[in-house]
C-alpha cells in the first residue's frame, strides 16, 4: 500500500491576485525563452537533414555495350557537400534495355530494408543477400519480403550516351 | 488524466513535496535584484550546453577540418551563425556574469561561516569556466586559436618543477597539432562539463543548506518565499540577459581569423578580452622576471581568492566595517589591477595585420582566381573536376598550393589532358601568393573591399612589382619599408615622385626606377591607392 501523501497545493496558501499574475509571468518567460532556444537550435540541428541533393543527369555509358536481357550494373559516382567535407557517393544502377530500344535504369536499392541488391547473371534475376528478396528483371517482385518493386530512375538516350537521372 | 497521472509520480517519488521545499524556501526580506545573478549563470550555462551540443554535431576536432566545420556552421548551416554567436558570446556573458556574482558575494561577506565551501565551490567554478573559455578557443584552428594556445603551453613550461611535463600534457604530442586539438576538444567536452556540473551542484547544496546570506540589513518583516516574489525579479534579469545575447548573436557574426597558419610571421597574437589581463601583464615583466607574470601575480590572485574566508573571520559583514578593510582593499586592488590591466591591452593594439584590412596581394589574388582570364576556372566551377573555388579548403601546406597554383595540372591528377604535355606554368609565384592571401581572407568570411578599377590596377602591378620589397597589411618583402600606412606620411603626389625614380627623392636609393617600366596609369593607380592609406 502506497501511502498518498497530503497534496499541498499552492492554493493551500491564501489566494492572492498577485501572486497568481506573477506566477503566470514567471512561466511565460520561461516559455518564450524555452520555445526560442529550441527554436534556433533545433533549427540548427534539424535543417541540413530535410535539405535534399539538387538532382543530377550523369552519364551512365554508351548503348552499344547493353545487350538485350541482359542487365549491367553500373556504378555511378555522384558529389556532394558533406558537412565540412565533400563526399562521393557511388549509386550502383541496374541498365535494362527495353524492347522499343529504350533504357531502363533501375536502383539496385532494395525496397524491403535497403540493402545493396545484386544481378544473379545465370538465374536471371536480381537477388537482395539480406532477407532473400528476389526481383525479375523488370524490377517486379519474384519472391522474398520487398513490399514494391525497384524504384526506377529517369533516363535519357542522348546519341548513344545513357544519362540517368540521380 | 495529467493529473491522476502526476499524483501517481508524486505517490512514488513525493516530488511535490520537494518542489515545495525548493520553492517555498524562505528568504530574509530586502533581498534584492543583486542576487539574482546565480539565476543568470545557470540560464548562461544552459545556454551554453545546448549550444555546445548543437555545434558539437557539425564541429570535426582535427586541424584538417576543425577550421572548415566552423566555416560550414558559419556560412552553410541555417541558423548556425546564431548557434556559434550565442555560444561564442555567451562564453563572454558568462565570464562577467560569475565575476560580478563573485564580486557581489565578496560585498556581502557571504564566504563567512558557515559558507567557506560555498565560496570555494564557486571559486573552482569560475577557474573552470575559464577552463572552458580557454580550451574553447582552440577549436576553432584559426590564428588566433592556434597562436593563443602556443603562448598558453609556453607558460605553462615555465612553471616550477613541473613544467616540461605541463607543457607537454598540454600539447600531446612533440608539436602543437592534432593531437593538442583532440585533447583540449575532450576536455572541453567531456571533462569540464562533467567538473563544472560537480561545483555547481554542490555550490547550489550548500546554498540551500546555509540559506543565502541576505542583504547587509535586513528589512524588518516577516521573511519571503522564494517563489514567485524573488523568481519573478530572477526571471526579469534573466529575460533581459537572454534577450541581449540573442540580439548579439544574431547580429554581431562570431569572430573567425584566418586560418591557422604556423608559417606566418605577421600575425600578432592576442588572447580574448578575459585573458587580456594577464596577457598585458607579461608585458611588464620581460626575461627572468616573467614568472612573476605569469605565475607569482596569478597564483597570489587566486590565493587570496581561496584564503579569504580563512583569513577574513571575524563575523561583521559590512565591507567598509574596520574588521574587514583591509581584505575589501585586498579585493579593490585585485579588481583595479584586472580592470586596468585589461583596459591597458585593450588601447594597446599592436601593428600588424589588421582583421579586416584586405591591403593589397588579396585584391590582386581574387582578381587573378577569380576575373574574366582566371586559369582557375577552368577546374574550379560547379560540377567541374575541382571544387568551386569558394568551396575550396586551404587544407595543403603553403608550399603545395603554390606548386598547384603556378602548374595547376602537374599537380592535380586526371586533369591533364593529352594536349598538356609539357607543364603549362599559371601564374608566377607572387600571383600564387596573391591567390593564397585572397584564399585565408575569403573564407575567414572578410568581406573584399569596393573594387574601383584603380584599387584593381593597382593591386596587380603591385603583386608583380612592389611585392617583392613592400610589405602591405602583413604581406610582401621587407627590403623596403612597410607601406601599410604610407598615406600618414606621404601625399600622392611623393609617391608618384618616389615610384617614378626614387633616387630624385632621396639621393641614393636601392629602389628601382619605374618611369620607364610602368605605364603612367599604373603608375597613377598606386600612387592613388597609397595615398588613401592612413
Ligand atoms: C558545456 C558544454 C559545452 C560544449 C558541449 C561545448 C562545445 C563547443 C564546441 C564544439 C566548440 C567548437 C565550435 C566553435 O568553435 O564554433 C566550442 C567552442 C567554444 N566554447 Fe564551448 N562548449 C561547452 C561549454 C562552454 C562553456 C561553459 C564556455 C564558457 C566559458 C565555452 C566557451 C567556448 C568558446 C570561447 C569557444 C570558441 C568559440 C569560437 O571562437 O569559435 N564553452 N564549444
Ligand atoms: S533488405 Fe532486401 S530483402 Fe530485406
Amino acid at each position: 500500500m502506497i501511502e498518498q501523501p497530503a497534496r499541498i497545493s499552492p492554493s493551500s496558501l491564501p489566494e492572492n491576485p498577485r501572486r497568481t499574475f506573477l506566477v503566470r509571468v514567471i512561466q511565460g518567460v520561461h516559455t518564450t525563452i524555452g520555445a526560442t532556444l529550441a527554436f534556433v537550435l533545433g533549427g540548427a540541428a534539424l535543417a541540413p537533414g530535410l535539405t535534399r541533393r539538387e538532382r543530377l543527369w550523369l552519364s551512365a555509358g554508351d548503348l552499344s555495350a547493353l545487350r538485350d536481357g541482359e542487365p549491367r550494373a553500373v556504378t555511378l559516382r555522384v558529389a556532394r557537400q558533406d558537412g565540412a567535407t565533400e563526399a562521393v557517393d557511388r549509386r550502383v544502377v541496374f541498365l535494362v534495355r527495353s524492347g522499343d530500344g529504350g533504357v531502363r535504369a533501375l536502383d539496385s536499392t532494395c525496397t524491403h530494408l535497403g540493402c545493396r541488391t545484386r544481378v544473379n547473371a545465370d538465374a536471371l534475376q536480381i537477388e537482395c543477400p539480406c532477407h532473400g528478396g528476389v526481383y525479375d528483371l523488370e524490377g517486379r517482385v519474384v519472391a522474398g519480403p520487398p513490399p514494391r518493386p525497384l524504384d526506377e530512375l529517369p533516363t535519357r538516350v542522348e546519341g548513344t550516351r545513357i544519362l540517368v537521372q540521380v | 488524466m495529467l493529473a491522476r497521472f502526476l499524483d501517481w509520480c508524486d505517490a512514488r517519488t513525493g516530488y511535490r513535496a520537494a518542489l515545495h521545499h525548493l520553492l517555498d524556501e524562505r528568504l530574509p526580506g530586502g533581498t534584492g535584484w543583486a542576487f539574482t545573478l546565480g539565476s543568470v549563470i545557470l540560464l548562461l550555462l544552459g545556454v551554453q550546453f545546448l549550444s555546445g551540443f548543437v555545434l558539437a554535431m557539425y564541429y570535426v576536432p582535427s586541424p584538417l577540418l576543425a577550421y572548415d566545420s566552423v566555416r560550414y556552421v558559419m556560412r552553410d548551416l541555417p541558423m548556425g551563425s546564431v548557434v556559434r554567436g550565442l555560444h561564442v558570446w555567451g562564453a563572454s556573458f558568462l565570464v562577467v556574469a560569475a565575476v560580478a556574482h563573485m564580486l557581489r558575494a565578496f560585498l556581502h561577506g557571504a564566504y563567512k561561516a558557515p559558507r567557506e565551501l560555498t565560496w570555494l565551490s564557486g571559486l573552482a567554478a569560475l577557474l573552470v569556466i575559464l577552463g572552458f573559455a580557454l580550451s574553447g578557443y582552440l577549436l576553432p584552428w584559426d590564428q588566433k586559436a592556434y597562436w593563443a594556445t602556443t603562448v598558453t603551453i609556453n607558460v605553462a613550461r615555465g612553471a616550477p618543477l613541473v613544467g616540461e611535463w605541463l607543457a607537454s600534457g598540454l600539447r600531446g604530442g612533440p608539436e602543437l597539432g592534432a593531437l593538442t586539438l583532440g585533447r583540449w576538444y575532450a576536455a572541453h567536452v567531456f571533462l569540464l562539463p562533467a567538473v563544472l556540473l560537480a561545483f555547481a551542484v554542490a555550490h547550489l547544496f550548500l546554498m540551500r543548506r546555509h540559506g543565502i546570506s541576505g542583504p547587509l540589513r535586513p528589512k524588518p518583516g516577516p521573511a519571503t518565499p522564494f517563489f514567485p516574489w524573488h523568481v519573478m525579479k530572477d526571471t526579469v534579469v534573466m529575460a533581459v540577459v537572454f534577450a541581449s545575447l540573442l540580439t548579439l548573436a544574431y547580429f554581431v557574426r562570431a569572430p573567425l581569423d584566418e586560418m591557422a597558419n604556423p608559417a606566418d610571421a605577421s600575425y600578432v597574437p592576442r588572447p580574448e578580452w578575459y585573458f587580456l589581463s594577464l596577457f598585458q601583464l607579461l608585458k611588464y615583466f620581460p626575461g627572468p622576471a616573467e614568472p612573476v607574470a605569469t605565475q607569482l601575480i596569478p597564483g597570489l590572485a587566486v590565493g587570496f581568492l581561496a584564503l579569504l574566508p580563512f583569513l577574513d573571520r571575524h563575523p561583521e559583514r559590512r565591507p567598509w566595517a574596520r574588521a574587514r578593510l583591509p581584505y575589501s582593499v585586498g579585493m579593490a586592488v585585485l579588481a583595479a589591477g584586472v580592470a586596468g590591466l585589461t583596459g591597458l591591452g585593450l588601447r594597446d593594439r599592436p601593428e600588424g595585420k589588421a582583421a579586416n584590412d584586405w591591403g593589397l596581394l588579396p585584391v590582386a589574388g581574387l582578381e587573378l582566381a577569380t576575373g574574366e582570364n582566371s586559369v582557375c576556372a577552368r577546374c574550379h566551377v560547379a560540377g567541374g573536376p575541382a571544387a568551386p573555388m569558394e568551396r575550396t579548403s586551404l587544407r595543403r601546406d603553403e608550399e603545395w598550393l603554390l606548386n598547384h597554383m603556378t602548374d595547376p595540372v602537374a599537380i592535380a591528377p586526371g586533369v591533364r589532358t593529352a594536349e598538356d604535355r609539357a607543364p603549362r606554368s599559371a601564374m608566377g609565384r607572387f600571383g600564387a601568393q596573391a591567390v593564397v592571401a585572397y584564399l585565408r581572407r575569403r573564407h575567414a568570411g572578410i568581406e573584399p573591399p569596393p573594387l574601383e578599377p584603380g584599387v584593381r590596377l593597382a593591386a596587380m602591378t603591385y603583386a608583380s612589382t612592389c611585392v617583392v620589397c613592400h610589405r602591405v597589411s602583413g604581406e610582401g618583402g621587407t627590403l623596403g619599408p612597410d607601406l601599410t600606412a604610407v598615406g600618414q606620411r606621404r601625399d600622392a603626389a611623393e609617391i608618384q615622385a618616389i615610384i617614378e625614380d626614387a633616387s630624385l627623392v632621396y639621393g641614393e636609393s636601392s629602389m628601382p626606377r619605374f618611369k620607364d617600366k610602368l605605364t603612367g596609369a599604373q603608375i597613377e593607380a598606386l600612387a592613388g591607392y597609397f595615398a588613401g592609406r592612413k
